[in-house]
């Protein structure tokens, strides 16, 4: 549904995206994660046809950007960074006017924005003006504006940003209901979004490409694998790493009194500590074998001075 | 790849600049081209804004011979309020007049400010307009320019510019010694006869112009080989001849109209009829021009009805008569011969007739159907014979039918109050001269608008305070229906 | 076209809910209506020759004023973005924009009909002059507006475009009043540019075909230029 290949973006000497390739298939719903700055803006501008690309073939909803823009168009919903929106113009009118420029027919148009204002949780709405909306309506409303038409490619740039818990909750079932049916790129820089969201991932970093696939084989780049969680009493740390099979231990957070430690091994050391445990060798309160983060495998791909940008 | 981006850069963006300024630049030239072809439409009231036929007309003429034309219109005295309407009357017409001669340099001078070139032409008069081509110059004044009509609550002034312009130019314009021949020698009205029925004033009207009346005789000729009209002729004048013209005289007639002439012909009822007159498609049928309306109190003398012409424009406009009397019928063939165009200058009014004889009431004659001619008669016909005709080998020739002849003689020069310009204004339509046919029309009215104080007042908050005051109650309106939504 | 009328639509309604623009409306009536008053005192003369010179200067100032925020608003708001990216040309919203500014000039136009209507009250106007008149200052009025579209395009301050737009404008002003400036000669070549010189004619009831000609092309040419500026931006 989206192909990317040899992507280039360069505004003036600077240049913002260098070689950047990716394909989505129809139906998915991809994240598109990386750091502030990385080029997700300037990537989605080029997927909607708003700006060009200096080199490079992007084909959306199989038509060439470039040379067909306007057939892209039409398939594309599109959200931008801050919604698109005219503060004099109420909700209603602002879609009627949207609903009007995508060419949704007249007899369509009162029966498509209920729907959609239904959707994104707006009923009721019709009347508020768009100035006076907080945050999360203006993201809601930007919302309802990409889906009206109902594209098949959806390009959402930062869609659940600004939502209290509540919407964001609403927000992701929406999009989730779309997948299948709808093709979805959404660019965020929140991890949990892409957990919650997103069945794949493409990070993205200083214009590049630098990792892409499942969430669980993205998780397989952190550092280390997977890692052994304790709590324990009557053992200090460089007796626990002297442990036989154990590579090294990372102090964590005491709770409760209890010292817990990031046991790392070539093996699950699971059975060797509960066995010791139960000898009286020391006391063990939790022990629980855990899988890498997301975070951990984002941090350890875009570097941590990145990941905190 | 490379490649087929740089052709996408440049066919969307990288020629951006080169293609704005070619667009500009089309622009630019296209101008140039619309500047050259002007269409116009003029939608004030009578089309009064752009100029008449006739005044474009002289000035195409004035183009033609490229001698440098200066106009200079000086303004109205500062402070009277119709001094506005004069300026602005005045400075259209320059423009106007700017806009279609390539020859004539208007110039607009405030008389108060620049008093050096008032003085430099000898000005001495607010609303002056000087016009001046080569040596020559013409003064047009104030009352010249501006008339004042109408009675009572009605009363407003009028600017005659355009007529006194047109005026000035024809003044500028008049060529020298121009000879008109008349024929003699077959019993024709003589010029050098100062009698009722001689022809001494019509040459001195023609004076004038600076025509000049000369006697043409074939038979004495003798300094020509062979006979013929003069080379210098301007038109010939055949006025009418008491016994019929020779076959080889006529010839020599033709010969002159073949390349392009201007013949007059004036014949009286009962008088030989020219052959010429068949061969352009003219008759004149037997009997005589009457009408009901006739000047007192000769019962022959019908009152003409002046016809659309160059001839009798300025006639019509000022209603002045030309008296005509005993006047034969001119029948001008319907439809017109090839080639010819007819077109009637003199006609009786639809109560006129031909008459032929029978019973009288009152010493005047009566319309008897079984017997006369159904009116209105023409009394005299133009007309422009071109080369279709077969007559004609050169240009246009110009001939005028009349069928009186008196209408030329000192006697009805004299009483009759149009007779002299129509008799002037005939030979200037033959000779080509409609440039000095004086322009009728053209007269602008002052749209006064008298106020009093009160109206003033009143004018004053309908026009400043009323729109505003509501286009902002309407915005505050709006801005409280959707405040707070 | 039926993404023109969408546009239209859109910039009128905005026009319509938005107090700025009934501001100005109202400052352009007054400035009408106080010229009116001048002219025909002070003339003594049933007609709109006055008021038609002085308010073509009073649209040179009001009209990118009232264009000002079409595209630097838009590019502001981030809604250029989607109009950009919506299956519509450039050229659709170029014209569906001007389209909505000629038409609340023509709105304001309809305003001042009551001048002529007080002209025929107390007087005879000759109301074929009236027309052309008219016809004139809408002329001026596109061809402004097309300036102020251009100069909107070209700077992000909504403010600087319309004092840009009055700047590119001036010009056609002065070159009417350039006898002062520059010598005769030159100011009689550059005559041909000038915005006076070409409502001139109007003024007096002629409709001359150069005189729409060079209006046309002044507005075409702006929005062309506009156009060719709101692609350029996307380049950059």
């Amino acid at each position: 549904m989206i192909e990317v290949s040899r992507l280039t973006k360069a505004f003036g000497p600077r240049v913002a995206l260098d070689d950047v390739n990716f394909t989505i298939q129809k139906g998915e719903i991809v994240g598109f994660l990386g750091p502030n700055g990385a080029g997700k803006t300037t990537t989605m501008r080029i997927l909607t046809g708003y700006i060009p690309a200096t080199a490079g073939i992007v084909r959306v909803a199989g038509y060439d950007v470039f040379d067909e823009p306007y057939e892209v168009r039409e398939r594309v919903g599109y959200l931008p960074e801050t919604p698109p929106l005219y503060p004099e113009f109420s909700v209603g009118e602002y879609l009627q006017f949207c609903a009007e420029l995508r060419r949704v027919p007249k007899a369509k148009r009162a029966t498509v924005i209920g729907d959609t204002m239904e959707r994104v949780g707006l009923r009721g709405w019709e009347r508020r003006l768009l100035g006076s909306l907080s945050k999360g309506y203006r993201q809601r409303v930007g919302l309802a504006q990409a889906l009206l038409h109902d594209p098949s490619v959806l390009i959402l740039d930062e869609p659940t940003s600004g939502l209290d818990p509540a919407q964001l909750a609403g927000i992701r079932e929406l999009i989730q209901s779309l997948a299948g049916t709808h093709t979805v790129i959404l660019s965020t820089h929140i991890l949990s979004e892409v957990d919650a969201l997103c069945p794949r991932a493409i990070i993205i970093d200083r214009g590049r490409v630098v990792a892409q696939g499942t969430l669980a084989e993205l998780r397989e780049q952190a550092p280390g694998g997977a890692w052994t969680y304790v709590e324990v009493r009557g053992i200090d740390g460089p007796r626990l790493g002297g442990l036989p099979g154990i590579a090294r231990v990372e102090p964590l957070p005491t709770v409760d009194g209890w010292a817990a430690w990031c046991v790392r091994s070539s093996t699950d050391p699971r059975e060797l500590l509960a066995g010791r445990a139960a000898a009286g060798d020391f006391q063990l309160r939790a022990l629980e074998r855990r899988a890498p983060t997301l975070e951990d495998a984002f941090i350890h791909i875009v570097g941590r001075e990145g990941a905190q940008a | 790849m490379a490649v087929s981006q740089a052709r996408r850069r440049f066919a969307a963006g990288g020629n951006s600049l080169l293609v704005s300024v070619l667009v500009v630049a089309a622009a630019c030239v296209g101008y140039l081209l619309v500047d050259l072809h002007r269409l116009r439409v003029d939608l004030s009231a009578d089309q009064g804004a752009a100029l008449l036929p006739d005044t474009l007309t002289k000035l195409a003429l004035l183009d033609r011979d490229a001698t440098p034309v200066t106009v200079t219109a000086f303004s109205g005295q500062r402070g009277k309020q119709e001094s506005y309407f004069k300026d602005r009357a005045l400075r259209d017409l320059l423009d106007e007049v700017d806009f279609a001669s390539q020859v004539v340099t208007v110039q607009f001078v405030d008389f108060d400010k620049e008093r050096l070139t008032a003085e430099k032409l000898g000005v001495t008069d607010y609303s002056t307009v000087v016009v001046q081509r080569g040596g020559a110059r013409v003064d047009i004044k104030d009352r010249e320019l501006f008339k004042r009509v109408g009675k009572g609550e009605d009363r407003h002034l009028e600017f005659l510019g355009e007529k006194a312009l047109d005026r000035a130019f024809a003044q500028l314009t008049a060529e020298n010694h121009r000879v008109v021949y008349t024929l003699v020698g077959h019993g024709e009205l003589d010029p050098d006869n100062h009698d009722l029925g001689g022809l001494s004033e019509a040459a001195a009207v023609l004076q004038q112009d600076d025509y000049k009346l000369e006697r043409l005789d074939f038979i004495r000729q003798r300094d020509m080989a062979v006979p013929r009209v003069p080379d210098d002729a301007a038109a010939l004048a055949i006025l009418r001849p008491k016994v019929p013209i020779p076959a080889l005289e006529e010839d020599l007639i033709l010969a002159y109209l073949a390349g392009g002439g201007a013949l007059v012909i004036a014949v009286d009822p009962e008088s030989p009829v020219p052959s010429i007159l068949g061969r352009l498609g003219v008759v004149i049928p037997s009997g005589r021009v009457l009408d009901k309306l006739l000047v007192f109190p000769y019962p022959d003398r019908p009152v003409p009805r002046y016809k659309s012409h160059p001839i009798t424009r300025d006639l019509s406009e000022d209603s002045l008569v030309t008296v005509v009397s005993g006047v034969a019928p001119v029948q001008a063939a319907v439809p017109p011969l090839e080639g010819i165009r007819n077109t009637i200058v003199l006609e009786t009014t639809r109560d006129g007739w031909i008459d032929r004889g029978g019973a009288l009431k009152n010493g005047q004659g009566l319309y008897e159907p079984a017997i006369d001619g159904q009116g209105p008669a023409t009394m005299a016909v133009a007309l422009e014979v071109s080369r279709d005709s077969g007559l004609v080998k050169k240009g246009i020739g110009r001939v005028l039918i009349v069928g009186d002849s008196d209408l030329f003689t000192n006697g009805l020069l004299l009483e009759g109050p149009g007779n002299a310009s129509f008799v002037l204004n005939s030979f200037r339509w033959l000779i080509g001269d409609e440039a000095r046919i004086s322009v009728i029309g053209g007269a602008k009215k002052a749209r006064r608008l008298a106020l009093t104080a009160e109206d003033g007042d009143q004018i004053r908050w309908l026009a400043i305070g009323l729109g505003p005051l509501l286009v902002l109650v309407l915005g505050v309106g709006v801005w409280a229906s959707r405040r707070g939504r | 076209m039926s993404s023109v009328t969408t546009i239209w639509k859109k910039e009128l309604r905005i026009y319509a809910v938005n107090p700025t623009a009934y501001a100005f409306l109202s400052v352009f009536l007054f400035l009408a209506g106080l010229f009116f008053y001048l002219g025909v005192t002070l003339t003594g003369e049933a007609s709109l020759r006055v008021l038609s010179s002085n308010l073509a200067i009073a649209e040179l100032f009001i009209l990118p004023m009232l264009t000002m925020r079409h595209f630097a608003e838009e590019r502001r708001q981030g809604t250029l973005e989607m109009l950009l990216t919506a299956p519509i040309s450039p050229w659709s919203l170029v014209i569906g924009k001007w389209l909505a500014s000629v038409t609340l000039c023509a709105l304001m136009f309809l305003g001042t009909c009551v001048l002529p209507i007080i002209l025929a009250y107390y007087g005879n106007p000759d109301w074929g002059v009236v027309l052309t008149t008219y016809l004139g200052l809408l002329f001026v009025a596109g061809a402004f507006c097309a300036a102020g579209l251009l100069a909107s395009t070209l700077l992000d301050d909504q403010l600087a475009a319309g004092l840009l737009g009055i700047a590119m404008l001036l010009p056609f002003w002065l070159i009417s009043r350039a006898e002062a400036l520059v010598g005769d000669d030159l100011a009689l070549k550059l005559q041909p540019f000038g915005v006076l010189n070409h409502l001139e004619a109007f003024g007096r009831g002629i409709i001359d075909s150069a005189d729409v000609y060079y209006f046309a092309a002044m507005t075409f040419t702006f929005l062309f230029l506009t156009y060719r500026s709101l692609e350029s931006r996307r380049w950059r």
